[in-house]
This record gives structure tokens, C-alpha cells and sequence, in this order.
């Protein structure tokens, strides 16, 4: 999908619930002021014309409610999941720090510092890289060469042996947990989903016009349920990207993990 | 008799479908007459971005150079986040890119190159010679700057590099000196020992050069290749040769193969000490103290210099990348040389090449940790103090010997390279006769 509307994950998160609100709320006045004219006499000369419509629409929502349930559910899971891929990363990265500390010197504060320098990229370059949409690539060499130097240590002693064998198991889940989180940070539902959500939304508002009443309950009823059709896009705009904009995932994990490390 | 009710019964009075839109056209005319008033001050909310300006660090980040390239790719990260923190450059944020050459000569050309062609305004890095003559023609092509930090061999100019090291003239030679004189070591036989790469091969050509013009010869040349880790035959080879001392250009992780060897021996660092060129503080970290300890390193910066403006450049450091961080010499130069720039953009108020390359030709200069720094136009090296420092049991050194100023850059000494000049503010390089340093082995 297009990352050329990535810009709205830049707008303040009260600012682009209220964006959204006011188009679809827009969008309906609007079309109940130039549309509706033309769609009026579709239902005109139907008797009770309010209750069929009253009742497609009903029928209609109950599917596009589901519909819209389950996306928002879907988007707080791959929210919530690529959150559990970082703390898991983070603590990982914890473990292996503890492990090697443990190895005789020099070799524990090479890897060591190796181990400061990936958290520090991943808060200081990786977390902005990732905010934008982007995948991080230089991490990949700062695991590499962690394990480049994990590999040159080879053990003396039994405990020794112990002690990098647990090393190299807790470096493979915390590889495993990094590629995860680089992998939710392009995750986001597919273009097709959108599509068929904003096509759900155009059908109800289109609907909502054919009902006849006063002017002036149109616009306050259908602006209720237009803002409310607002809120919920909001809503799963918000958490599509797990990384994007001011409900997004933060390297808080990694923060804390990088001061505990800083401490002398 | 009532008739059917008609569908649409009569609409109340009120607001109707055209008062709206005559209102609506109403309130969008007004609206569009007041907008800029009454709009002032509203927007999304989008933070405004300033424009991002690439710099590449060429930096071996895994493979044998990563020990000590590593940190110097942390010092210039840590140069261009304080440039950032500043308000950036010319308006714009510097966006350091550093893709992972792995200690391979031929993929420095190819990431210089791809750094060259998203955009980088300029590129810091390189540690071996070999990679440096490697990423010089493709910084050449493009006409951008290479920023080198590391010591090196001289016999080269190239109007695309300013060369942040000492040449042979600020290092090499100083230390012969010194290893020679009665205040220094006072040794005769000196073994040449170095890795088999560019910067080995053509200074311990110089010092055979430099010796010979003395009367004297080396007791021993040998070379092993770049991350070689068994010296135990060239410990061997030196002993048997007589040598009282030995000039190590041994780079990267072989040094760390060197002093195992010669604690294998039992080498006493009082009977023959080593003195080490490319040895430094973050190569110590990787060595035990008691194999290194009395043991030699020369060099313009050591971390030990007491001066305030050094103590607080390491704390800064160290308060970004972590308290038990140290830094050396190559690290000194390549803070320097971020700076240096940074500088020279602010004078030419340009990022292009050529408007650079006249401020070094105006002279540039820059107060760093280990002292000031002037850039010498002609040859667009640095100007700098040599000092020697014998190594602690604290993987520190002990500054024995400083030179009283600072000594001029001539990447071409006379002895080694007769004729030969680089003057870029008059012509360029001159050629001189022409050397064979392999040959002269």
C-alpha cells in the first residue's frame, strides 16, 4: 500500500480524532445539501419509505458493524502483539547482557559495549526510523557484529561452556524477537480492508440521506452517526501502524534496559 | 370521503433544503473573505521537519578492523548528534548513514558509492590504507570529500581527502628519533614488524630510508598478514635477530596475537620493548595489562593528557555511550575532523566541494581535546604534536615524551620520496623520481 498519506501519523492524535470527525461529518452535510435532491425521489412515492430504509439500514449495519468491530479488534491485536515483541526484545537483550557480563575480561566488556551500542541505536535511530514507516537497517549490523564477537570467546572451563551455551540460546530468541518487531513495523491492514470499510461508511451516510425528515434533524441525526463513523476510522487509523503516531509503540523498554546498563 | 394520505405530508416551516444552501453559499463566501483572519495560527499540528542532509561514516563495524573502527564510528556519531543538538548545519539536520564495509577493501568502494549516490555530503572513515585507496577514487569521481582519521603512510595527496593522522613526518620518524636518542630508549637495533597491508610496507620503508641516512639498518623486517593472530615464529625471528626493540605497525586484532606471543616468550617489555604505532587505548581494552605493561605507543593524543578541555570532551563521551568508554588517537582526530567541517560548511556556506576546498586554501583551524589544530592548506593535512606513551597496568599510558610544538604534515619525507610534493594551493602534486618500496625490501 502507499505510504504517500504516511503524513497523518504526524498530526497530533486529538487533532486528527477531530480531523475525522469533522470529514466524515463533512461529508455528510454535504451530501445531504447537494445529493440528497437527487436521490429524494428514488423513495418519494414509497409508501412508509422511512421503514425500508430504516430497515436495509439496520440490516446493513449489522454487517458493517461487525465489520468494523473486528478490523478495530485486529488493529488493537497487532498493536498490542508487535508491544509484546519489543518488551520481549528488551528483555532478552537484558538476559544475554547479564550472560556475557559473566564471561571472563576483556571479552565481557567487549560484548558488553557491543550490547550498549544496539540498544542505543535501536532508542536513538532505530525508534525514529521505525515512527516513519521505515525499517531500521543498521541494527542488523550491530547484532551481527555482537555475534561476530559472541563467537570468537571460546570456553575454558566446564562453567564456561555452560555459560556461552546459555549465551548463544538467549542471542537466538533475542534475534528472533528483533526480527519480529521489524516485522510488525511494516504490519498494517491491507489496502483491500480500507477499501471496503470506507465503501461500508459511503453506503450508510448514502442511506442515512434517503431517510425524509426535517432538514434540521438531518443534520443533527446523521451528524451523530456521521461522527461517530468518524471516530471509529480514527480509531483504526490510529492503531494501524504499531509504530506510527501518538498511540504507537515506545522504546520505553529499551530506555530503561539502556539506563541499568549506563549504571557504573 | 378522506382521499389516501399522500406520502409526503406538508414539511413544517423552518429551515429548508434551499434557506441552508443559501445560507451555506453565504457562509462559504464570508468565510473565504475572513479566512485569513480568522485561520491565522491553525494547522494540523505536523511538527515542521528541517531538511536532512546524509553523511556517510565508513566505518568496519565486524571482521578484524571492527575493534578499532567501531569506536571511532561512535566518536563521529557523537561529533554529528552534538552538531544536531546544536541546530544542526546551514539549517539542516545531519543524518548519519553508516553502512558496514566488514574490514573488506573492495566493499568500502561499493558502500562509498551507494553513499555517494543517495546524497552524502561528505565521508568520514576508513581505518587501513587499503581501504582508504580503495573509497579515494570513488569520492573522486563524485567530488565529494573523504574525512580520514587514522595515522598513515604519507606518499599520497589527493585533493578529495583531508588526512586527519600523522604522516610519517609527525609519527614514524619523531619515534625513531626517540627510540634512538639518549632521552628516549636509546636502542640501536630496531625490528621492523608490521601487518602486510599499504600502511605497513611503506613506513617501515621510510624508516629503512630514515636509518640508512643514519648509517644504520634494521635488524629485522618481517610481515604477517592483517588479522594473523600466531606470533609465535615472529617472536622467534626477533629474538634471533638481536633486535634491543621493535617498531610494530601491527594493526587491528593482530596485536592482540603479538603480545600473547611474547608473553608466550617471555619477552621482558624493559629488555625489548614494542613500540607500537597503531596501538592504542581502545586496542588495549582486548589485551591483558600484564602482557602490555612498560610497553610503548606513540602517537599525537592519549586519553591521559590532564588538560580541562580533554577531560570534559571524555566525559561527554562517556556520558552518551557509557562510562567505562575510552577514547585514543584515531578518536581525537576524527571528533577533529567532523569539526573541522562543520567549520568549513559554516565559512563556505555550502555543502559543495569546491567552496570547501577554498576555505582550506583561506587555512582552517579547530581548538580540539588534545590542543589546537590547524589544517595546512598545501597539503590539507593536519598539523600535529607527537607524543610517546608507555602503557599502565590500567590499559592507560603514561605520557614519557612530548614534542615541544606542533610538527608540520609532509606526506612526502624527502628521504624516502626525493622530488615529490603536494602544494594544492600552487599546482597540486608535484612528481618526483619514481620508488619502489616492495622492491627496496
Amino acid at each position: 500500500m502507499s505510504t504517500d498519506w504516511f503524513w497523518i501519523y504526524d498530526i497530533p492524535t486529538a487533532r486528527l480524532a477531530l480531523l475525522s470527525i469533522a470529514l466524515f461529518v463533512g461529508v455528510y452535510w454535504s451530501g445531504l445539501i447537494l445529493v440528497r435532491p437527487f436521490l429524494r425521489p428514488l423513495v418519494r412515492n414509497i409508501r412508509a419509505a422511512n421503514d425500508i430504509v430504516g430497515y436495509i439500514l439496520s440490516c446493513f449495519c449489522v454487517f458493517y458493524g461487525l465489520l468494523l468491530g473486528l478490523i478495530a479488534v485486529t488493529a488493537y491485536q497487532n498493536v498490542s502483539e508487535a508491544g509484546s515483541n519489543v518488551t520481549r526484545e528488551a528483555a532478552a537483550l537484558s538476559a544475554l547482557y547479564e550472560d556475557v557480563s559473566r564471561y571472563p575480561e576483556p571479552h565481557a566488556q567487549n560484548l558488553r559495549w557491543l550490547l550498549r551500542d544496539y540498544t542505543r541505536y535501536v532508542i536513538k535511530y532505530a525508534w525514529p526510523l521505525q515512527q516513519r514507516g521505515v525499517i531500521p537497517q543498521e541494527g542488523t549490523i550491530r547484532a551481527e557484529a555482537f555475534h561476530d564477537k559472541l563467537l570468537d570467546f571460546q570456553p575454558q572451563t566446564p562453567a564456561e561452556e555452560i555459560l556461552h551455551a546459555e549465551a548463544l540460546r538467549q542471542l537466538n530468541h533475542f534475534l528472533e524477537c528483533r526480527r519480529m518487531r521489524l516485522f510488525s513495523v511494516k504490519s498494517a491492514l491491507p489496502a483491500s480492508m480500507w477499501y471496503v470499510m470506507l465503501l461500508g461508511a459511503f453506503f450508510t451516510i448514502l442511506l442515512c440521506w434517503l431517510f425524509d425528515m426535517t432538514f434540521v434533524a438531518h443534520l443533527a441525526l446523521g451528524g451523530v452517526l456521521a461522527s461517530y463513523l468518524g471516530t471509529m476510522m480514527y480509531l483504526i487509523v490510529d492503531m494501524n501502524q504499531p509504530f506510527r503516531g501518538d498511540v504507537s509503540i515506545t522504546a520505553e523498554a529499551f530506555e530503561t534496559l539502556y539506563a541499568r546498563m549506563n549504571e557504573e | 370521503m378522506p382521499g389516501p394520505a399522500s406520502p409526503n405530508p406538508p414539511r413544517p416551516t423552518g429551515l429548508s433544503r434551499r434557506r441552508a444552501v443559501a445560507r451555506a453559499a453565504a457562509t462559504c463566501a464570508a468565510a473565504r473573505v475572513l479566512a485569513p483572519g480568522l485561520f491565522v495560527g491553525c494547522s494540523l499540528g505536523i511538527p515542521p521537519r528541517a531538511r536532512t542532509v546524509p553523511v556517510g561514516l565508513l566505518h568496519s563495524q565486524t571482521g578484524t578492523m571492527a575493534i578499532s573502527a567501531t569506536s571511532l564510528r561512535d566518536m563521529q556519531l557523537h561529533a554529528i548528534e552534538r552538531i544536531n543538538a546544536d541546530g544542526g548545519l546551514l539549517g539542516c539536520r545531519l543524518e548519519a548513514r553508516a553502512p558496514d564495509p566488514r574490514s573488506r577493501a573492495e566493499l568500502f568502494a561499493s558502500r562509498a558509492r551507494r553513499l555517494l549516490e543517495d546524497g552524502a555530503a561528505a565521508l568520514f572513515g576508513c581505518w587501513t590504507s587499503t581501504s582508504r585507496k580503495a573509497t579515494l577514487p570513488v569520492c573522486e569521481e563524485f567530488q565529494k570529500l573523504l574525512f580520514y582519521a587514522v595515522q598513515y603512510e604519507g606518499n599520497e595527496s589527493s585533493a578529495c581527502c583531508v588526512y586527519g593522522g600523522s604522516t610519517p613526518s609527525q609519527q614514524l620518524l619523531p619515534a625513531i628519533d626517540w627510540l634512538t636518542s639518549a632521552e628516549g630508549l636509546a636502542r640501536k637495533k630496531i625490528f621492523l614488524l608490521g601487518s602486510d597491508y599499504v600502511y605497513p610496507r611503506t613506513a617501515n620503508y621510510i624508516a629503512r630510508k630514515y636509518l640508512a641516512a643514519r648509517e644504520q639498518r634494521p635488524a629485522g623486517e618481517l610481515y604477517l598478514p592483517l588479522g594473523h593472530r600466531d606470533f609465535s615464529m615472529a617472536v622467534q625471528q626477533i629474538l634471533f635477530s638481536g633486535a634491543d626493540c621493535v617498531l610494530s605497525t601491527v594493526n587491528g586484532g593482530s596485536n592482540l596475537g603479538l603480545f600473547d606471543a611474547l608473553a608466550d616468550a617471555k619477552v621482558d617489555a624493559a629488555k625489548l620493548p614494542v613500540v607500537s604505532t597503531s596501538l592504542g587505548e581502545d586496542e588495549l581494552r582486548g589485551l591483558l595489562p600484564g602482557q602490555v605493561q612498560g610497553h610503548f605507543a606513540v602517537a599525537s593524543y592519549f586519553q591521559s593528557l590532564a588538560t580541562e578541555a580533554n577531560r570534559e570532551w571524555i566525559a561527554g563521551f562517556r556520558d552518551e555511550f557509557g562510562h567505562d568508554r575510552v577514547v585514543s588517537d584515531p578518536l581525537e582526530a576524527g571528533w577533529n575532523l567532523v569539526h573541522l567541517w562543520k567549520t568549513a560548511v559554516e565559512r563556505a556556506g555550502s555543502f559543495d566541494t569546491a567552496a570547501l576546498r577554498q576555505v582550506f586554501r583561506d587555512g582552517l583551524a579547530w581548538d580540539g581535546p588534545g590542543g589546537p589544530l590547524r589544517l595546512d592548506p598545501a597539503t590539507q593535512h593536519c598539523a600535529k604534536a607527537f607524543r610517546v606513551g608507555r602503557i599502565r597496568a590500567d590499559r592507560q599510558f603514561d605520557i614519557v615524551h612530548s614534542s615541544e610544538a606542533q610538527l608540520a604534515p609532509d606526506p612526502y619525507p624527502q628521504i624516502a620520496f626525493p622530488g615529490w610534493k603536494c602544494d594544492w594551493t600552487d599546482g597540486g602534486i608535484t612528481r618526483g623520481a619514481e620508488v619502489s618500496i616492495d622492491g627496496d625490501v
